[in-house]
């Protein structure tokens, strides 16, 4: 019934509108329609051949829509075709806008197309016009059983829809399947296989309308988006990651009755087979990182293939998708940067596509949210359609202010809004090093931590016996350390000593040999001036009693050593003196030479288990 | 002016080797850091000597973990 009175209503807008002025000289001289309905988008492409018969340039033509249209309209575009035929040359597409042109019948709607260069006296101009309209194909009946098929009403005029006269038209209506269950018929209407033709018919005043409706069988998938969130997030350490949460929901039928799993499977071209079974998405090339989850977890169901051109990713949903069933779910992945991020004039650039990577996929609300970079300014958006815009914040990994995004919303979208988008944007190379100097403070704070927990003095009782006994430790430890370092230095100072002994064998320098000796006494004699007080400090202190004895005779031996290694020196140097062969030297200075190997021995001992304590 | 595409500052792909480079070598300087601590003495102890190493330390781990969180896909 409710299509009955639809039917009316079109009739009797069909009427009223007949007697609409007519607007200008303008008469369209051929209209070809073809209304593609193989899918859930109806696609009306009409190529119009516009003749000025008036004697003014006319540079805007008007493309009337009822209102039921309007509402579905999705995207409207003209374009010229330069080449002719059905070779698709290079298109120039013309400016579209709605405009609200004065004594017409308010159920229409009207878009201007402007000709750039205008229509002269007896002039004609052939373009195309597409428009896609979603939501139009209605099921009839509205619900079905799982092993039924699914049928679809479609309602359009049979007469091209005009504020102009028309000379001559076709309309062509292409549908998914053979089977038609019921069209309407008018004279001249022909069916041949799936498409039904409508005319020509001639010479129409304007506002002509002729209702027509097609019942037909389709079993396309009605995969629609009620929301697609598609997150756009630029890193510039080389990443352009793409987040899309879907919610999808079956448009089609609703489904009646129970659905058998088993009967689905058995026979899935009988038994449901207007389900969404999978869903491919043609993602870029070079994409890497791509994930399929949702809420429970990661779906294993998806296929992955890539070439240099595309990268092509089938998902399978979690169950087949029946009518008015609805599965929610998540794909990722990862973008090379270079691939989408320009430098342009000292601003940035990301320019990638807009819409929903899937094929015929009909999306309610798709927002669209580009992550930039934090410490991005002058933020612009440049896209071939009209958006509704806002600005967020967004926090993410090793952020301070957060950073900014461009939310942009668009209500019915189409395939045909896939295309290219920009956001310009300012941003510092040098705002990069925020991340790793944050870490690094990180790291930093830590070790400060470390080094205050090791110079503060945390204990309460500063005048309990055992505090003040670890007091005294810790000085007598430090004048040990000293005490070790001297040493330290000492035997350095005898390694120099020894060395210019062997400078002296093997150059026969003997003022080098003294002078290195002089420069060794100074520096020792210094050395035990320092030992001193630590020695006495040492002697004086409780703690230390227990290792003073190793420490004094570290040092007594040390100064044993000294004193051997000196009259060593000096009997060698004595010796070449005295020009001695190196015999006699050698047996000078046996007797010595073994007691210093014994000495340096024992100091190296003692001074290993001074460093144990 | 055409747009230049815009590449990353060091190439993906060495992101994982830079990654254990810096993280080892920043780790070795942590351990000299905590060793000194231990060893010396309070009196000692030198306070430029531990700010120094700790500052090396956390630039070379600060950066290891940088290259660690890139290699492994979370780029921030």
């Amino acid at each position: 019934m409710r299509k009955m009175g639809s039917r009316f209503g079109l009739f009797l807008l069909a009427i009223s509108i007949l007697w609409a002025p007519v607007l200008s000289d303008l008469v369209i001289s051929k209209v070809d329609r073809r209304i593609d309905l193989t899918s859930q988008i109806a696609r009306i492409t009409s190529t119009l051949k516009v003749e000025n018969e008036g004697s003014e340039l006319v540079s805007e033509v008007l493309l009337a829509f009822p209102d039921v249209q309007t509402k579905h309209l999705a995207h409207l575009s003209a374009s010229s075709n330069v080449g002719k035929g059905k070779v698709r040359g290079s298109s120039n597409s013309f400016t579209v806008q709605p405009v609200n042109p004065k004594g017409m019948p308010a159920s229409l709607t009207f878009y201007s197309v402007t000709l750039p260069k205008g229509l002269g006296k007896g002039e004609s101009l052939t373009f195309d016009v597409l428009a896609v309209l979603t939501h139009t194909l209605q099921p009839f009946p509205e619900k079905i059983t799982q092993a039924d098929i699914q049928l679809l009403v479609f309602q359009e005029t049979a007469y091209y829809l005009s504020p102009y006269a028309v000379k001559v038209q076709t309309l062509v209506v292409k549908l998914p399947e053979a089977r038609i269950e019921s069209y309407t018929r008018i004279h001249n209407t022909k069916n041949v296989g799936s498409e039904i033709k409508y005319g020509p018919y001639e010479n129409l005043p304007p506002f002509s309308y002729s209702p027509v409706v097609v019942h037909f069988e389709s079993n396309q998938p009605f995969a629609v988006a009620e929301e697609l969130v598609r997150e756009i997030e630029i890193s510039h350490w080389g990443n352009v990651q793409v987040t899309e949460h879907y919610k999808f929901v079956h448009g089609g039928a609703q489904s009646k009755g129970e659905f058998s799993r088993l009967d689905y499977q058995a026979r899935p071209h009988v038994r449901g087979q207007y389900a969404i079974r999978r869903l491919v998405a043609k993602l870029p090339p070079r994409a890497h990182s791509v994930y399929y989850r949702d809420e429970i977890g990661n779906v294993s169901t998806s296929n992955l293939w890539s070439d240099s051109m595309k990268t092509e990713l089938e998902i399978e949903p979690r169950y087949p998708v029946i009518g008015g069933w609805k599965t929610a779910f998540t794909i990722g992945y990862g973008l090379p940067l270079h691939d989408f991020v320009f430098q342009s004039d000292g601003k940035r650039l990301i320019d990638i596509s807009f819409g929903c990577p899937m094929n015929e996929v009909v999306i309610n609300t798709l927002i669209v949210k580009v992550v930039l970079p934090e410490g991005s300014r002058d933020i612009s958006v440049s896209a071939p359609f009209p958006l509704k815009e806002s600005k967020e914040t967004k926090f993410s990994h090793l952020d301070i202010a957060g950073r900014p995004v461009v939310v942009l919303e668009k209500t019915n979208a189409v395939p045909e809004h896939n295309q290219k988008f920009q956001v310009y944007y300012k941003f510092n190379s040098l705002a990069m090093l925020m991340e790793p100097l944050m870490l690094i403070s990180g790291f930093f704070f830590l070790f400060v931590a470390g080094i205050v927990y090791m110079h503060v003095d945390m204990s309460i009782s500063k005048s309990s016996a055992s505090y003040l006994a670890k007091l005294q430790w810790d000085e007598v430890q430090a004048a040990i350390q000293q005490i070790q370092n001297i040493i330290h230095r000492g035997l350095v100072i005898h390694d120099k000593l020894e060395a210019s002994l062997r400078d002296l064998s093997r150059t026969g320098d003997i003022q080098a040999c003294k002078a290195a000796r002089k420069a060794a006494d100074g520096s020792l004699k210094e050395l035990s001036k320092e030992i001193k007080p630590l020695l006495a400090f040492l002697q004086s202190s409780q703690q230390a009693a227990q290792i003073l004895p190793k420490v004094e005779e570290l040092v007594a031996k040390e100064r044993d050593l000294q004193e051997r290694l000196m009259v060593k020196h000096s009997t060698v140097v004595d010796c070449y003196e005295k020009k001695y062969g190196g015999k006699e030297i050698e047996n000078r200075v046996a007797s010595q030479l073994q007691k210093i190997t014994a000495l340096r021995l024992e100091v190296d001992d003692l001074l290993e288990f001074i460093d144990e304590i | 002016m055409a747009p230049k595409p815009i590449t990353s500052p060091v190439p993906d792909a060495w992101y994982p080797t830079l990654s254990v480079v810096m993280l080892s070598v920043g780790l070795l300087f942590t351990a000299s850091f905590f060793i000194y601590e231990a060893t010396s003495s309070r009196k000692s102890r030198s306070l430029a000597k531990e700010l120094t190493t700790g500052a090396v330390a956390s630039v070379f781990l600060g950066f290891g973990s940088l290259f660690l969180l890139l290699a492994s896909g979370v780029y921030v």
